[in-house]
């Protein structure tokens, strides 16, 4: 159940590559040397595990393009632990190394084989790789903040935190927490001495106002082709935020989500641990599986004890009956022009009411942009300065009819050449729709204030909020190729 | 001094080895040490300062005894600590438990361990802050955390103090709960255990047991803590029990009567939402494996849990479950329970909020599903319930990250192969065909400038589908023939195109898809127009050509056209440029053809072009060597031919390659490697001393003077000391001593090393009292055979004891020149000693002249003065007479001048170069004197201690013969 060392790595594609920080168990590594008999595989020093590691991501010499060791095709690496092969008389193989990497950060650490290594145990009955896939997990989301990429000075200033962090999260191995992001805000008071036990996820009470905040957020997905032969698809998913300062040791609150009538059913739920009690409906929904439409929908009650810091209550995944922007796309090659027609709709149910709502149509694998003549119906054409890249930005309402459309041709005669993507050739070209609508779900799902209980002695301020994103929203264009993006199309 | 610590720690942690080139451990050990206990240095550094000891605790401490000794130095830190300074007596007690169990004292029950445990417990037990305040918080669960370690590495430790562990975890209000929870339920995982292990054990003991509130069990589960203990075979006590259907778990038979452990459970259970994620897994696992150990109480006590555990967006808690649902199967997961984990499962493997490795888990998972009812045990099997239209989730797509994309294509493969066994033509159903446009659509991203990670993610997605559907031909023919347009277009894809081709023929040595991608290869490189070949292309052709040419079932005519018209019809371009490396290449397609078992039907076209080449190509270097082919071919039966280049014939065989400088064009990147003289890891040899006094060993020709017993009573020559001294007029006269050694293998097995050839021992000084060393040839030593003895020859300059560092180069079986280091060598003081060097056929009583006179001028020197350099002295010992006459056999029996009679005896030793020490052995009653003359005084306290060392070890002899 516990890790024999921890790597933190920084690497930047063509910069430097270092070990930031790194921890090794010894009494976890005496257990382990014990488990594994005449196949134990001593830590090699951190300049090695580096190397190895890199070979193993396929990160080590980038100006090569072929080494032995890093791409034969028997490696087969998919799986979430790695194999080190680590050379020399004392050499053998190190497993399972389990391996998160984020933008410049790689986090590696290499669990505990705590069953006889002869035949290896599958992962899946190794403990230690969950704790250790948690614990990396943590970690990542606490050096890289809430942005997904670091910045260098806070990444800095987290590292050297770290021995300290570890003193409380891992101290001898043994993952017991994982860090806290946003460490324990000032109102946080220590415990008094009392009869109820204090939970070991909360670092102290809170104090003062009592505030419970819901924020609802729904990421849209779509993969539209205006292909007959091929059914477009989209998706949804959303998560629940909560931020709740309320007084007590234990309190407990509810959020209860409900759907409208006949909204189709919440799936693939997941929720955060502090959730006390669940009930089996609330699980049965599963986007695998063809929905019923008996099925249970709502209203679905989350009670928990809530933590101090903010925190994802739950998410799930929803089937939506249409898309909220239904686009077509067309290009046509005409002697190194293309031209091009856009249309896009959206939905009648969809508040017509955006943040911003852009789409972006990026070329690749040809020159720059020479002349563009393009119309649009609504909103502003931009090109980038790149000139590989059309920005149609929409603002915040289309018309009253709402379609708008964008028509005209675009040259490429541009001196240089623009970028290239093995994806995107001849006329696969997709269209990237990014939008925000404030206080809208697509699935109808909503936490309604007076919905929120909190059992506490004052009376608290309840804010709820929600919102629809766009994510991976592409449309792709009808008269190329596109490639397939779920098997659910094809079955 | 301290300004430059966080550099020496952080130095010493980027690689220990090297930073222990420049000082010793014990150096190092001394130095923190010493810095830890400086009151001027902060905190900050102190915490610094623990780190090499928190994590390289072996290095530092390599024995008990040193051990033993930093831990009493920590513990004195610790208890002069400033109360306030928390996070360094945090860090002290990490560093204890490190340094106490890593350097063995807690499993050899040393005091400073017992000392730690007591100092541990005293800490934990003052719950809920009752002594010393919320402020020692951290403290306090540092303390818990170490016990736990302590309990985890010495199951057991702790099994006589549940009770005492009950209590303080309900007693504790406060967030340190969990520590106390995590540090009971590894204790009564433990305790069950070992009375699972107990004979007729039952219920009784169960509860004495939960009731026991005695001391620490110091028991034999705690020795097995020590790595190298090889008596301890019940590695259960460190790992969970195997559980699931084929593990065996024991149990405990208890009858229904455990009350007190089923409150204890439930207890534990109901406050199990308290812990963090990761805390309440482990508790979770640790409850799961009492359960199965103790099947009185029915595994449904998690039913409540359960609901929240599927739940769960943490990976450690469902993970929980599902091993949970391995242990008990049935007995706690209904079908339906199951068949909604398995849904789970893959919902979670494509979920659009969890991390890729998360996801990559859950798929591992599915392969690996404790089905409740498990038809196959394989390595990687599916579930019967995973349909493929369940499975179709988790199709791979382009858009999917590598290793993704190869885990879904792999799971897919598998759900597909079992779908197209129920299909009767064996062609595959519409989802295999899916998975092979999908591969297509890979193969044109390949071709459209796609990244290194691309091309490598498509040749090991292509291996991976050829692995599972070789047999479907429909797929497998056409994939060769896209591979083979593909590298038309693509040439640089060679070395990838061979990798596969090496690949599928070790996996799928019947398919013979390998020989027919490279006969289409070879098809395809010759058949295109000579006229778009550039010279790039060509250099990845050959390498192509030269892989097809160990074929043996290919046919080689094609290959040597193409040859023979790049460089004869195309000739000038080519052969005048004499590209040294493209003729290699030429060459070495020519070297794979000359073996080829078709060589006589090659015979000729072969001769020509290598003749071509000799007269024509532009460089001297592959002129020669085409020249040399040319020869042998015309020259050589083909069986000759093969046995001169046989050697490069197994070049591609992946077992231990045969390297060799005069292998012909060896290619680069062995010859490197067969010219860089490599570096162990550790030690490999060691010299273990020869005992010379053994008989055996004993050969005259390594003792200057001949054994009493065989000499002869021949010349009566007078004046012995002034001949004695004569032979001192040549300089190398007894200038040396030789010691001998056996060299042996140490250390693990490892059959690269079984055979060395041409050892060279190297031997360095650390002081100035010897002259150099010079190396020391070994021709060979092979594990199975008896070890050679080596002779090292000493120059002393000074007869003190000293210190060798040795090292050793040699060859392995495969050409490897390696260098590694040995022990280092200790000569001790005695080893110094020569008996007295007189001529053969010396008489005993001209050996005893000339012991008296040298002692006689040692005497008269010593009072009137002018023998500066001369000292007597006299050592006394109680011993016996018979304990004397032991000594004197075992210790100078051969630096005798009179035999031993009436307990009295003369010894006179020789130390190289100059020097004389005398002793005069007189026994009266129960003491013996030591008289001691030398001509050199500083030799007295070696002397002395020598003395002291010899008795004492009679009188420990002497001990143990009277005990018995």
């Amino acid at each position: 159940m516990s890790v024999r060392a921890l790597w933190i790595i920084s690497y930047e594609r063509g910069e430097s590559v270092a070990v930031r920080f790194s921890r090794r168990y010894p009494t976890v590594e005496q257990r382990a040397k014990c488990m594994a008999g005449s196949l134990y595989v001593s830590v090699p020093e951190d300049g090695t595990v580096l190397q190895l590691l890199l070979t193993e991501l396929g990160l080590s010499d980038s100006d090569k393009p072929y080494m032995a060791l890093r791409d034969d095709c028997l490696h087969q690496q998919r799986s979430p632990a790695l194999e080190l092969h680590v050379e020399g008389p004392s050499g053998g193989v190190l497993w399972p190394v389990l391996v998160f990497s984020q933008g410049p950060l790689i986090l590696a650490c290499l669990a505990m084989v705590d069953a006889p290594a002869d035949p290896r145990p599958p992962l899946a009955s190794l403990f230690s790789v969950s704790q250790g896939l948690t614990l990396l997990a943590g970690l990542q989301a606490f050096l890289c903040g809430s942005g997904s990429k670091p910045d260098r000075e806070g990444l800095t200033s987290r590292l050297a935190m770290m021995p300290s962090i570890l003193l409380q999260i891992c101290p001898l191995g043994t993952p017991l927490d994982i860090p806290q992001p946003g460490a324990s805000s000032a109102s946080a008071m220590p415990t008094p001495a009392g009869t109820q036990k204090q939970p070991a996820w909360k670092t102290g009470v809170h104090r003062g106002r009592a505030v419970v905040n819901v924020a609802l957020t729904e990421m849209v997905r779509s993969m539209q082709y205006g292909n007959r032969n091929r059914q477009d698809l989209w998706d949804v998913y959303g998560t629940v935020t909560c931020k709740c300062e309320v007084e007590g040791v234990l309190p407990n609150v509810t959020v209860t989500l409900t759907l409208p009538p006949n909204g189709s059913p919440l799936m693939d739920v997941l929720v955060h641990p502090c959730v006390s009690s669940l009930d089996a409906s609330v699980l049965t929904a599963m986007s695998v599986e063809d929905c019923d439409s008996s099925a249970f929908s709502g209203p679905y009650k989350f009670p928990f004890s809530p933590p101090l810091e903010p925190f994802r209550l739950c998410s799930y995944t929803s089937q939506v009956p249409v898309p909220p922007i239904l686009g077509t796309y067309q290009l046509k090659d005409d002697d190194n022009q293309l031209r091009i027609t856009v249309s896009l709709k959206l939905h009648e149910s969809v508040r017509n009411s955006f943040e911003y709502c852009e789409a972006h149509l990026p070329f690749f694998n040809r020159d720059q942009m020479g002349s563009v003549d393009v119309k649009v119906s609504s909103g502003q054409l931009e090109v980038s300065k790149e000139k590989n890249l059309l920005v149609w930005v929409l603002g915040q309402k289309f018309p009253k009819s709402r379609e708008v459309s964008l028509e005209g041709s675009v040259s490429f005669s541009g001196e240089l050449p623009g970028p290239t993507d093995p994806l995107c050739t001849d006329l696969t070209a997709y269209i990237k729709l990014y939008f925000r609508v404030p206080d809208v779900t697509l699935s109808g799902c909503c936490v309604d204030q007076h919905s929120v209980q909190v059992y506490s002695s004052a009376k608290p301020r309840i804010v709820t909020s929600r919102e629809l994103l766009s994510s991976e929203y592409f449309i792709w264009n009808s008269t190329g190729t596109a490639p397939v993006s779920s098997g659910h199309m094809m079955l | 001094m301290s300004a430059n610590w966080p550099e020496r720690i952080s130095a010493f942690l980027r690689s220990p080895s090297q930073f222990l080139c420049i000082t010793t451990s014990d150096i190092f050990l001394a130095e923190v040490l010493h810095e830890l206990r400086d009151d001027r240095a902060s905190d900050l550094i102190k915490v610094l300062l623990l780190s090499p000891l928190l994590e390289h605790p072996t290095l530092l401490c390599p024995s008990v005894s040193v051990g033993e000794e930093t831990a009493l130095e920590l513990m004195s830190v610790f208890a002069q600590c400033s109360p306030k300074s928390l996070p360094l007596r945090c860090h002290l007690l990490l560093a204890l438990t490190s340094v106490l169990l890593c350097s063995c004292c807690v499993s050899s029950h040393t005091s400073a361990s017992q000392d730690f445990l007591d100092l541990l417990l005293q800490m934990a037990q003052d719950t809920n802050d009752a002594q010393a305040g919320a402020a020692l918080h951290p403290l306090r669960t540092t303390a818990c955390d170490c016990l736990r370690e302590l309990e985890a590495c010495l199951p057991g430790l702790l099994s006589q103090r549940l009770e005492l562990l009950s209590s303080l975890r309900q007693q504790e209000n406060s967030r340190l709960h969990q520590a106390y929870t995590g540090l009971h339920a590894l204790a009564l995982r433990n305790a069950v255990y070992l009375l699972t292990q107990q004979k007729g054990a039952g219920a009784g003991d169960l509860k004495a047991a939960l009731g026991s509130n005695e001391g620490f069990v110091w028991g034999e589960g705690a020795d097995s803590a020590h790595p190298n203990s090889e008596s301890h075979s019940d590695l259960a006590l460190f790992s969970p029990l195997t559980l699931g259907p084929m593990g065996k778990v024991p149990s405990l038979q208890t009858g229904l009567d455990c009350k007190e452990l089923r409150s204890l459970l439930s207890s534990l259970l109901e406050e199990s939402y308290l812990l963090t994620s990761l805390s309440q897994a482990a508790l979770l696992r640790r409850l799961v494996e009492v359960l199965a150990m103790v099947p009185a109480v029915s595994p449904t006590i998690f039913r409540a849990q359960l609901l929240r555990l599927l739940g769960t967006c943490k990976v450690c808690l469902l993970h929980t479950t599902l091993l949970m649902k391995a242990a008990f199967t049935d007995s706690l997961f209904s079908a339906e329970d199951e068949a909604f984990l398995l849904k789970r499962l893959v919902g979670l493997s494509q979920h659009p909020l969890l991390s890729t490795p998360e996801k990559l888990f859950y798929m591992d998972c599915i392969l690996h599903f404790p089905e409740n009812r498990p038809i196959s045990s394989g390595d990687e099997s599916l579930p019967v319930l995973l349909t493929p239209r369940l499975a179709a989730a988790l199709v791979p797509t382009v858009f999917n990250d590598s290793v993704s994309m190869l885990a879904r294509l792999n799971l897919l493969s598998l759900v597909y192969l079992e779908e197209g066994e129920e299909d009767r033509e064996g062609q595959g159903g519409r989802g295999l065909a899916y998975l092979y446009d999908h591969l297509t659509s890979l193969l044109h991203i390949v071709e459209n400038q796609a990244s290194r990670e691309m091309v490598v993610t498509f040749f090991r997605a292509s291996f991976l589908f050829l692995l599972h559907f070789c047999h479907v031909e429909r797929y497998s023919e056409d994939l060769s023939q896209r591979l083979c347009d593909l590298y038309l277009r693509r040439t640089r894809l060679a070395p990838h195109l061979i990798n596969l081709a090496d690949r599928t023929q070790d996996r799928l040595e019947e398919s013979g898809w390998a020989v027919a991608l490279l006969r289409a290869l070879q098809r395809t490189i010759t058949e295109a127009p000579l006229s778009q070949l550039t010279l790039q292309d060509l250099r990845w052709h050959l390498r192509i050509l030269a892989r097809v040419a160990e074929e043996g079932e290919v046919l080689q005519r094609a290959t040597l056209n193409f040859l023979l018209c790049v460089i004869t019809s195309s000739s000038s371009a080519l052969c005048v440029s004499g590209d040294w490396r493209l003729g290699n290449g030429v060459l070495g397609v020519c070297r794979r053809l000359l073996l080829h078992p078709s060589l006589d039907s090659l015979l000729t076209p072969l001769a020509d072009l290598l003749q071509h080449l000799t007269c024509h190509y532009g460089e001297t270097d592959i002129q020669d060597h085409a020249r040399l082919y040319y020869t042998l071919l015309t020259t050589l039966s083909q069986e000759k031919l093969a046995g001169v280049l046989a050697q490069r014939g197994t070049e591609r065989g992946r077992q231990a390659k045969v390297r060799s400088l005069s292998a012909i064009m060896g290619e680069t990147e062995e010859l490197t490697s067969g010219l860089t003289v490599h570096q162990t890891e550790r030690p490999l040899l060691r010299l273990v001393k020869l005992d010379k006094h053994e008989p055996d060993e004993c050969k005259p020709e390594h003792k200057p003077d001949s054994e009493p017993a065989c000499e002869t009573e021949s010349s009566p020559g007078q004046g012995g000391i002034e001949d004695y001294r004569a032979q001192f007029q040549s300089s190398s006269f007894a200038s040396e001593i030789t010691l001998q050694y056996h060299l042996t293998h140490i250390g693990v097995h490892d059959p690269h090393f079984d055979k060395l050839f041409s050892i060279r021992l190297h031997f360095d000084l650390t002081d100035g009292h010897y002259e150099e060393v010079s190396d020391i040839s070994v021709p060979c030593l092979f594990r199975t055979r008896k070890p050679p003895t080596v002779r090292l020859r000493l120059k002393p300059k000074q007869p003190y004891h000293t210190t060798l560092r040795a090292s050793a180069i040699f060859t392995t079986e495969d050409g490897l020149s390696w260098h590694s280091p040995l022990a280092d060598l200790h000569v001790a003081f005695p080893e110094v000693f020569l008996p007295l060097l007189a001529p053969l056929g010396w008489a005993r009583e001209k050996k005893q002249r000339v012991f008296e006179g040298i002692w006689g001028e040692i005497c008269s020197g010593q009072s009137e003065g002018d023998l500066t350099n001369a000292a007597t002295s006299l050592f006394c010992d109680q011993l016996e007479d018979l304990a004397v006459g032991e000594l004197v056999e075992k210790h100078f029996q051969r630096y005798l001048v009179s035999d031993l009679d009436k307990g009295r005896c003369k010894v006179l030793f020789f130390l190289p170069p100059q020097s004389h020490v005398l002793l005069k052995v007189i026994t009266e009653e129960d003491a013996v004197q030591v008289h001691i003359a030398t001509d050199n005084w500083k030799l007295l306290p070696y002397i002395n201690s020598y003395l002291e060392d010899i008795t004492k070890e009679m009188h420990s002899t002497q001990q143990v013969n009277g005990d018995v």
